[in-house]
């Protein structure tokens, strides 16, 4: 299909507000939208700036929005997209600063990484003349990490960074897993300890938009998910999340159903009763939301309780 | 205000940052320079694995001589002694760092066979052995503080007396200059295969530390010897692993035959990389790729879809998006593609040129470990090997060595080449002529060789360096002006590119991955030597060096 409309969003420091720009690309089947870029870039405006290198998917310079979801510009087929939506928007990643049209600033991305202390650390008395002797099986949990190749993509679609600058992120956390999951690592309790401070784990809303963006299939939720579990099973369970989820697991396994009112209180602790929390339960009431506050023990509440764990079982075997 | 270190690494590959750590731990005040951040850099790309022979059935003395007898008997055997010898601490080095090796049930490091080798002794994690060691060494370089000038372009190195003091640099994302003072520079800069059409390499690739040392005096070695992998996307170049052959993977041509049974009747797919690129090249030109169509096919589909996912998971992808075919189901399309630099800058043994200060280590190296063809699994070896050796070497000259200026002239030159570049108002484009160096290198210096082609290519590429004198960038911003480093970088194609060509041209002979068809034989007598090129004026001058034979004397190579 020859002469297909891209848009491009384009900002430099003389124009620091942005603005898009239309640009009219002839593109070949089996193009990627990262040949479109440098179609442009050779054919028509040598001023637009991107990251590229690799080309292939692993080097994780080309992340970007196209069609207002982020990823790699060299593995997305631009016609299938342009055909599928009816038109190509090129923009760059979200919650990072634009240094120039599609390049954004990756400093507050290295940032993240850096503060989940990404390195493993060795068992004092325990590290080998040669190699470690584990079966390999038992890195198989990491599998769910450790393609991630850092392009940005899950931070740029993180609803919780959008409005939390301060949390560390899927791809941060992706990484925190990879050594909490590590049979080799030390630290495993120290890890979970930091990482249930806030901005870490606990902050995630499960919103699940870094599963699915990943260029690369990592599963950074699933990864906080199961430092969730793990940080519980250590004791780590201060703070509302942790507390959230342990009102949330005792009610379900004792009355067989989510008791509202007590998960509540249990989560927020003395918070329950503070002015604010109480002028918004009465409003929520006033509203029709009315939780019941003793709920009837259901039928089947043994089968709920085997079906708790057996859950329980199952997952903690992938947990270390 | 210079920038002063002890150690400044330029490239932030495996070779770099093996480099940085060793010289890191020696106490040395170090710091890295890198076009692209280190996480990004093509080592990641390096698909199927790491040789090392760490079985007790296994020796590395084998494994040295599958090397020597592989690079065609031009590799330097004390090299390849060190290469081998040291190959299973480094894995384990890195298994204690952190890299996720694949393992058997009982804890062992897994291996699998490769091309050209008696013994299945590659290493590797899936198919993505780099992008792990890479994350590891990164990781490291986190751990221990090490500092990353990260989107920083070396533009040429600076010189004192005859000694390496630094380099002169462009922050790409500010677009200013800068002098990186250091009393020892290593270059870990990669390979130049992007001076060529169809290629494995990344846009980055562009053999920017090869030309600077070219450029400031130090020689370059075996420049003629480019290996083309056999395996590429067909239309893309992207690389698709020899692991993928190591796991039983046929080739076949469009009659459905596994041809290399007339190439390499006991070694079949996994013969050499020359052998292999040579064969299927020969199907495509005698018209028996599919339809007559330039292309083979790579069929995986016996492995079975777990074997396929589980060992191969990234080529799998990269088959699905980029030629739309599912290899569990479909033969994936492919034809051999630039890939492998042997030649760059001569070094000893522990990563030392002939100028004092300066470096090298990696493939932007010559030591030489693969003299005319390169084993597959040899290319991270040699990273964390030399690059290791290379950072030992320059701490202990920079623990001796004073800080040598020399800076203000060379930023200068610098500064006013770089104006020049922007201010330009009219001229052809740089696309334009890295198009037709890549023509011209695929058509006239790729895997077959004649003299008259190559004459034509160093005459084309000549041509194309005068016309590069008045090439137009387009746009003269400093903030992220990726046009100017692509002006930067084609320079740097350039000046590597006449050496290719002038050594393919000179060496008149076929050894390893230069075929010469109109000299179809090894010449040892003649040629059983290296291939030297230095820069005198704007001349490359070609000098010649012997090998060094110290255990396997040269056979007949058979597969």
């Amino acid at each position: 299909m020859p002469a297909t409309p891209v848009t491009v969003f384009r900002k430099n420091p003389a124009d620091p507000k942005g603005r898009y720009q239309e640009f009219t690309v002839d593109i070949q089947p089996t193009q990627t939208v990262l040949d479109a870029l440098h179609t442009i870039l050779y054919e028509q405006d040598p001023t637009l700036a991107f990251r590229r290198s690799c080309r292939s998917a692993i080097c994780g310079s080309c992340a970007m929005r196209i069609n207002g979801r982020s990823r790699l510009a060299c593995n997305t087929q631009a016609l299938d997209l342009f055909r599928r939506d009816g038109h190509l928007l090129v923009e760059p990643l979200k919650n990072l600063a634009v240094v120039k049209d599609l390049a954004v600033d990756m400093r507050g991305f290295w940032r993240s990484i850096r503060a989940v202390r990404p390195s493993l650390v060795e068992r004092q008395g325990e590290v080998p003349q040669t190699h470690y002797a584990i079966p390999g099986k038992r890195f198989n949990p990491l599998k769910i990490v450790s393609d991630c190749i850092m392009c940005g993509a899950c931070l740029s679609d993180c609803t919780v960074r959008e409005v939390h600058p301060g949390f560390l992120g899927p791809a941060a956390l992706a990484k925190a897993f990879r050594f909490v999951g590590d049979p080799r690592d030390g630290a495993t309790r120290s890890r979970l300890a930091v990482y249930s401070e806030p901005n870490g784990i606990w902050d995630c809303d499960t919103c699940l938009m870094c599963n699915e963006v990943c260029p690369m299939l990592v599963k950074p939720l699933d990864a906080i998910l199961l430092m969730r579990e793990a940080a519980i099973e250590n004791g780590f369970v201060k703070g509302m999340g942790p507390k959230h989820a342990l009102a949330f697991y005792e009610t379900v396994e004792r009355t067989g159903k989510l008791h509202e009112t007590s998960t509540a209180i249990h989560s927020l602790g003395a918070r329950f009763f503070s002015p604010g929390n109480l002028a918004l339960t009465a409003r929520t009431v006033l509203r029709g939301k009315r939780p019941r506050l003793l709920a009837p023990k259901p039928k089947g509440l043994a089968e709920v309780r085997k079906l708790v764990a057996s859950v329980h079982r199952e997952r903690y075997r992938t947990v270390p | 205000m210079a920038v002063k270190r002890d150690i400044l690494v330029v490239g932030a590959g495996l070779a770099g940052m093996r480099a940085a750590l060793e010289a890191r731990a020696r106490g040395a005040h170090v710091a890295v320079l890198s076009k692209v951040h280190p996480v990004r850099s093509h080592s990641g790309a390096a698909q199927g694995g790491i040789n090392a022979a760490i079985r007790p059935e296994d020796d590395w003395r084998n494994h040295m001589f599958d090397v020597v007898k592989g690079s065609d008997y031009l590799c330097d055997q004390d090299a390849a002694e060190v290469l081998c010898s040291e190959a299973a601490e480094n894995i384990y080095e890195l298994d204690r760092m952190g890299c996720i090796w694949t393992r058997d049930d009982k804890g062992n490091i897994a291996q699998r066979p490769f091309g050209g080798q008696g013994y299945a002794r590659t290493c590797y994690i899936a198919d993505m052995t780099g992008h792990f060691i890479q994350h590891t060494l990164y990781e490291q370089m986190l751990k221990h503080d090490v500092e990353v000038f990260e989107e920083w372009f070396a533009t040429a190195l600076v010189t004192s007396q005859g000694r390496c003091t630094g380099v002169i640099a462009l922050s790409i994302l500010e677009g200013r200059l800068e002098y990186f003072q250091a009393k020892a520079t290593i270059l870990a800069t990669g390979g130049y295969a992007r001076a060529y059409r169809t290629t494995s390499n990344a846009i980055a690739n562009t053999g920017d530390g090869v030309t600077m040392a070219l450029r400031a005096g130090a020689p370059l070695e075996d420049m003629e010897f480019m290996q083309f992998h056999p395996t590429g996307l067909y239309g893309v170049g992207i690389l698709v692993t020899e692991g993928a052959r190591g796991e039983g993977a046929y080739l076949l041509n469009g009659q459905e035959e596994r041809f290399m049974k007339r190439y390499a009747p006991e070694k079949m797919e996994l013969a050499p990389r020359d052998i292999t690129a040579r064969a299927i090249q020969t199907e495509i030109e005698e018209g028996r790729g599919p339809d007559g169509k330039p292309f083979v096919w790579l069929d995986l589909r016996h492995l079975g879809e777990k074997k396929i996912l589980e060992r191969l998971p990234q080529i799998t992808n990269l088959a699905r998006s980029f030629v739309g075919v599912d290899p569990v189901k479909a033969p994936i399309p492919i034809q051999p593609t630039a890939h492998y630099s042997m030649g760059g800058i001569l070094t000893d043994l522990e990563g030392q040129t002939p100028m004092p200060g300066l470096l090298a280590a990696g493939e932007c190296a010559c030591v030489s470990v693969h003299g005319a063809n390169r084993l597959g699994g040899n290319s991270l070896l040699e990273t964390v090997v030399f690059g290791r050796r290379a950072g030992r070497a320059a701490a202990a000259y920079a623990a001796k060595a004073s800080q040598e200026d020399g800076g203000v002239d060379a930023l200068r030159r610098e500064e006013t080449r770089i104006q020049e570049l922007l201010k330009r108002e009219d001229g052809e484009r740089v696309s334009r002529l890295r198009t037709e160096l890549g023509d011209t290198m695929t058509a006239k210096v790729g895997i077959f060789r004649n003299g008259p082609d190559l004459a034509a290519a160093v005459q084309k590429v000549r041509e194309l360096k005068k016309r590069y004198s008045g090439v137009n960038v387009g746009h003269g911003g400093r903030v992220f002006n990726l046009a100017l480093v692509e002006a930067l970088e084609l320079g740097s194609l350039l000046d590597v590119a006449e050496c290719v060509a002038l050594g393919a041209l000179d060496r008149t002979e076929s050894r390893g991955a230069h075929s010469r068809r109109d000299y179809p034989k090894r010449d040892d007598e003649r040629w059983l030597r290296h291939t030297l090129y230095t820069r005198r004026g704007d001349e490359v001058a070609m000098d010649s060096s012997p090998v060094r034979i110290t255990k396997y004397p040269p056979q007949e190579r058979k597969y």
